[in-house]
């Protein structure tokens, strides 16, 4: 953990804008058998990544974004151009040790189980084994698998596996986590647990890359997106500023009637001489799913605060004591 | 320990379990010897743990082209190689697992021979035979076969008689070759003699066993006789010993140490022996002896249980040079293509003694020939001395593995060239992308 991470955790220290993640003219030409030319997957892309935000990397199949990443990860070698990761080159082992990974496959040893992966990974930073049994203890409870610790992982689902995958990205308490579509093969419940924990791990410090194709994840926990289009960056900034329609306005209002509505619209036509648009909001498919699934007594919440030490205080926790309104059904 | 772990749960390894605990348990059952003791031994020792080694060799071989290719293309390895672990740590830690499982598969097939072994001793009374013991083998002082053939090449290049065509190396390796192997014959009436050095004393308690190996021709052989004369060069007391049965190729006789009379200080060292043949000149045929093999004194050198160690141990080197070639393998193939190379290389190493010393110097210069004379010359030279040791001959033949050839087995075999295919296999796992496009 960086210093700067350890104190802003402690909370007596305001955020810099070192940056954790650095390309510039990074490209990526893959080839064949013959050494021919095949495609360019990236295209002189120039990045930035900040310490402490959550940074989402957004683009259609096959745009690039896995292959950014594993340059990233020195899982692949850049055909150009210069990656800097926390500081260093990507195979700088000092760097890979405060690097925390979940690809879009979670890639586990499918005969050892969940205790035995985490111990095997936490042995692969060089973590003392007592240090190493308490920290697979710790993260088996956050991540809600202890009952099946003792389980291969070759038999768990989709999500399961993931859980464990996630699990093994923060073995080493990492500075930068790097997670390839997160919420892959999660239920609601487990995506939207997600999400709680990136945004519980960034305000206790740590800086998250992440790519997704569901965009409403992205836009839930990142600070700033970068989008990519065949390889090259077609928009990057801060979600509230991409997001923002200046000539828009939106009023809510609670508790007012038809003829009432009625009214205040067309005295704001009468005002603007434009339509205005009437609605009336309705919550998220996905947060109805959760209060329904939470009020039935299903809570499945990653335990984060043994973990981090702090509770993530602008998320909504599923629990059955939920105060969300719950609509008739 | 997690990669054991791991791979004792996986149904392939149950499988070669299973198959070596038949090895041991069934095959010297259903393997039937020639009724002697020393027949059942020779199975039991050398079947048994020939087919043991055979099976584990398989399997090392193939397990090590797995164990980096199957991660890497299972993208398995990404989960590893972006943790900060050398590429050296990855493939020495892949390395020693494999190590461990063989290393203890390899000692539960040897004690369940050495069971197999002290269990018939006593139940069917093979105290009688000589072979479950270790002895010490001294060959005659000799000049070397490099020495014999540089000898014979001065001569023929002072006759003028060099083969054309060829260059001197050439003449002089095919010559050292021959050496080796060279058969000298004893005619009727004529005597050899040959002086030994044995590398530790013997003792008065001991006793030197003489070994003779001879080919002759198999409807006259009846009619070989002989004298052997062994003599000790410190007390110049002799024995001598009539011979008349020359049918089994091999005549083996003890001599007690006392026979030699009160030993000095510095024990019986160095011996001389003679044979004489006293076969009829008319109708008997010379007897055909290859001096530096067919010739040995057998001294005690300690227990055979000591012994089964050794062999284990080269059998282990062995172990280790396959598996840390498989795992090179298969850090720069798939697993179908390190598998199919790892397997042709083995072949190769196997048929490459006996292509080197079949194909003539002619047949090699033809260019049909050449290629595969090539590869057969070059896996042979690469390998001559990884698997010059041959724990299971030495062990039926109840000779001792001495130090030297287990010095040299483990040396290059578990040692030097395990750690310069580690250093290629390093550099390719550095180099080499673990990701693809996907």
């Amino acid at each position: 953990m960086t210093r700067a991470a350890t104190r802003r955790r402690e909370g007596n220290v305001p955020e810099s804008k070192q940056p954790v993640i650095e390309t510039r003219g990074l490209r990526k030409v893959f080839r064949d058998f013959w050494r021919r030319p095949t495609v360019e997957a990236v295209k002189g892309l120039d990045l930035t990544v900040n310490d402490g935000e959550v940074f989402g990397l957004l683009g259609p199949n096959g745009s690039g974004k896995s292959t950014t990443i594993k340059m990233l990860l020195g899982l692949l070698r850049p055909t150009a151009g210069l990656v800097r990761v926390l500081g260093a080159a990507p195979d700088d082992t000092r760097a890979k040790a405060r690097i925390g990974y979940l690809p879009e496959v979670s890639h586990l040893h499918p005969f050892l189980t969940p205790r035995e992966t985490l111990m095997y990974y936490a042995s692969l930073f060089g973590m003392p084994r007592k240090e190493a049994v308490r920290r697979t203890h710790e993260l088996l409870v956050m991540v809600d698998l202890e009952h099946a610790a003792d389980r291969a992982v070759g038999g768990f689902s989709k999500g399961m596996a993931r859980r464990v995958g996630l699990a093994q990205a923060l073995v080493n308490a990492p500075d930068l986590l790097i997670l390839d579509e997160p919420t892959s093969g999660l239920d609601p419940i487990g995506s939207r647990e997600v999400k709680d924990l990136v945004r519980a791990l960034a305000q206790g410090g740590v800086s998250v890359l992440m790519t997704s194709h569901l965009l409403a994840d992205v836009e839930d926990v990142c600070d700033r997106v970068a989008i990519l289009e065949r390889g090259a960056l077609r928009a990057e900034g801060m979600i509230a500023d991409l997001l923002r329609q200046p000539d828009a306005v939106r009023f809510e209002v609670e508790g007012l009637d038809e003829p009432a509505a009625a009214a205040v619209r067309a005295e704001l036509e009468a005002h603007t001489g434009r339509r205005v648009r009437q609605e009336y909001p309705a919550m998220s498919l996905e947060r109805y799913f959760l209060q329904v699934v939470a009020q039935d007594g299903r809570q499945r919440t990653f335990a984060l605060a043994p973990f981090l030490g702090t509770a993530p205080a602008d998320t909504e926790r599923l629990t059955p004591n939920s105060q969300l309104p719950i609509p008739n059904s | 320990m997690l990669a054991v772990r791991a791979a004792l749960r996986t149904r392939t390894v149950g499988a070669l379990l299973a198959l070596l605990a038949a090895c041991v348990l069934v095959l010297p059952g259903v393997v039937k010897g020639d009724g002697t003791p020393e027949g059942e031994l020779h199975i039991l020792l050398t079947y048994t743990l020939g087919f043991a080694f055979g099976i584990l060799c398989l399997a090392t071989l193939w397990a090590a082209c797995a164990l980096f290719a199957a991660e890497i293309d299972s993208a398995r390895m990404q989960l590893s190689a972006v943790k900060p672990v050398r590429a050296a740590e990855f493939w020495a830690g892949k390395w020693l697992a494999l190590l461990a499982l063989n290393g203890v598969a390899l000692l539960a097939v040897y004690a369940g021979v050495y069971a197999q072994v002290r269990w018939r001793t006593h139940r069917d009374g093979w105290e009688a035979v000589e072979q479950p013991v270790s002895r010490r083998v001294a060959h005659p002082l000799l000049p070397t076969p490099r020495q014999e053939a540089r000898e014979t090449l001065d001569e023929l290049r002072a006759r003028n008689e060099l083969p054309h065509g060829y260059s001197e190396r050439t003449i002089l390796r095919v010559l050292e070759e021959k050496a080796h192997e060279k058969y000298t014959e004893i005619p009727p009436g004529r005597q050899q003699a040959w002086r030994f050095r044995l590398s530790r004393p013997l003792r008065t308690s001991e006793t030197v066993t003489v070994r003779l190996r001879f080919e002759t021709e198999y409807n006259t052989r009846a009619q070989v006789t002989g004298i052997c004369r062994l003599g000790c060069v410190e007390t110049a007391r002799a024995v001598e010993v009539p011979l008349d049965d020359f049918t089994l190729k091999e005549i083996e006789f003890a001599v007690d140490a006392r026979a030699f009379g009160q030993a000095p200080e510095a024990g019986l060292r160095t011996f001389e022996l003679s044979f004489e043949h006293t076969g009829d000149a008319q109708h008997a045929p010379g007897l055909l002896l290859r001096f530096r093999k067919d010739v040995a004194l057998l001294t005690p050198g300690g227990s055979f249980w000591m012994n089964l160690l050794r062999a284990a141990a080269v059998h282990g080197s062995v172990l280790a040079l396959l598996a840390a070639f498989g795992l090179t393998l298969s850090v720069c193939f798939s697993l179908p293509v390190a598998a199919f190379v790892a397997t042709v290389l083995l072949v190769l190493t196997m048929v490459g003694n006996s292509v080197v010393q079949v194909v003539s110097e002619e047949d090699a210069k033809k260019w049909s020939n050449r290629a595969g004379v090539l590869v057969s010359r070059t896996v042979h030279g690469a390998t001559r001395h990884a698997l010059q040791a041959e724990p299971l001959a030495a062990l039926t033949n109840g000779e001792r593995l001495d130090a030297g050839m287990l010095r040299a087995s483990v040396g290059w075999n578990a040692l030097l060239l395990p750690l310069l295919l580690a250093a290629a296999g390093c550099a390719v796992l550095r180099r080499r992308e673990l990701a693809d496009a996907e």
